[in-house]
């Protein structure tokens, strides 16, 4: 097993082959992420995300236009609650720079601002209403596992692990999951995972506490009683935003939901409750 | 010379006819103005007015159940439309091929957190 590890997308890279002499392979997942931070950062003046939030209108290359794709359609999956144009909403929380620039303190949020924009694509031309700017945060890291897992997959069975959004091609891969007491293992086989929660991109704005998550439909850090929340699906996509489509529905609902569909989910609640779903139980 | 008894009989049946005439004239008394009863009056100016407050208390039942009942249909519509939403959203999910998972004992090898 080889495994390789770095930074990119503001988080913890995490690489994993079953195979020796993989570094062709792991070399070649690497640069995708670089590749993909470079098209997609909200945080890059020269990104295609900044360009198209700055003109308004963008020629977008492939992924740009695929990740757009899978996020407006995300959005209609999920009613609204997973919204690409929240982009203005995490800005005026606070979340104007990489987190790690992010002050722990400090004045007043500005106010919220809904999202729910207007975002339209004619062949490979987006166009963004007046107004609306978007933010691929969420759902470019577990595009870009996805996209890293093929050129990986070369070397053998593997691993992709972009700070929780965890991609994976062939064999079984016992991850670790943290509940309100502890941690269980779900193994993974032909599946993906993602955890979305405001336990970690936290910080406080005229003594309030927010975090990164925001609800689309008031445009404020979500107030759910879900601290994080853990899903299963067929690939990282599908898991980011059913992970955070879930989070913003609350501890019960959530559960309800994952049930119905039967999506494996872990909902870890504010008061210490772990709930198994979709399946888990 | 004596008057014709005919024309005395006339005579005496026109002043009867006169005199009864006279008589309900007199009776009648169109000349008079009766005094109403200031009841009768209180009474229907009261009539007049609650037969106003009736016609406004129907307008404003009228208004407020045409409201209501908007508002009911606009509420009802709200209900259908978040649970088609919900109904859709756990139709979608369910779309995606159920993922392969288990829970088991072994040690991780990685782990997940929030990004």
């Amino acid at each position: 097993m080889e495994r390789r590890t770095f930074r990119a997308m503001g988080t913890e890279i995490e690489l994993l082959v079953e195979a020796e002499g993989a570094d062709d392979a792991l070399d070649a997942a690497e640069r995708e992420f670089h590749r993909l931070e470079s098209l997609l950062s909200r945080f890059r003046d020269d990104s295609e995300l900044s360009q198209l939030n700055r003109d308004g209108s963008i020629d977008a290359g492939p992924d740009l236009l695929r990740v757009v794709e899978l996020a407006l359609a995300a959005r209609e999956r999920t009613g609204g609650r997973f919204d690409p144009t929240v982009h203005d909403a995490v800005v005026a929380a606070g979340y104007d720079r990489t987190f790690e620039s992010v002050p722990a303190d400090g004045a007043d949020a500005g106010a919220p601002v809904p999202a729910g924009g207007g975002v339209r694509i004619d062949g490979n031309r987006i166009e963004l209403e007046a107004g609306v700017r978007i933010d691929l945060g969420g759902i470019g890291k577990g595009y870009a596992a996805e996209r890293a897992a093929e050129p990986l997959a070369t070397a053998g069975p593997c691993l992709v692990n972009a700070g929780g959004d965890i991609a994976t091609r062939g064999g079984s891969w016992p991850v670790g999951v943290a509940t309100g007491d502890g941690t269980l293992t779900l193994e993974l086989f032909g599946s993906a995972l993602a955890t979305s929660g405001r336990d970690r991109r936290t910080w406080q704005r005229g003594g309030r506490a927010l975090h990164h998550l925001i609800d689309p439909s008031t445009g404020a850090s979500a107030a759910s009683d879900v601290i994080r929340i853990t899903v299963v699906a067929a690939d990282a996509v599908d898991a980011e935003v059913l992970a955070t489509s879930l989070f913003l529905a609350g501890m019960d609902d959530a559960a309800t939901e994952a049930n119905a569909a039967g999506v494996p989910a872990v909902i870890v609640g504010a008061d210490g409750r772990t709930l198994l779903a979709g399946g888990l139980a | 010379m004596g008057t014709n008894h005919v024309g005395r009989l006339y005579s005496v049946a026109l002043a009867l006819v006169v005199f009864f005439l006279a008589w309900a004239v007199v009776a009648a008394r169109p000349w008079s103005t009766s005094a109403a009863d200031p009841r009768l009056k209180v009474l229907a100016a009261r009539e007049a007015q609650l037969r106003r407050e009736a016609q406004l208390v129907n307008r404003v039942v009228a208004h407020r159940w045409t409201a209501y009942r908007a508002a009911l249909h606009a509420r009802q519509a709200e209900i259908a439309t978040a649970k088609a939403r919900s109904s859709q959203r756990a139709a979608s999910y369910a779309v995606a091929p159920s993922a392969g998972v288990r829970i088991v004992t072994l040690p991780p090898l990685t782990i997940t957190r929030t990004s």
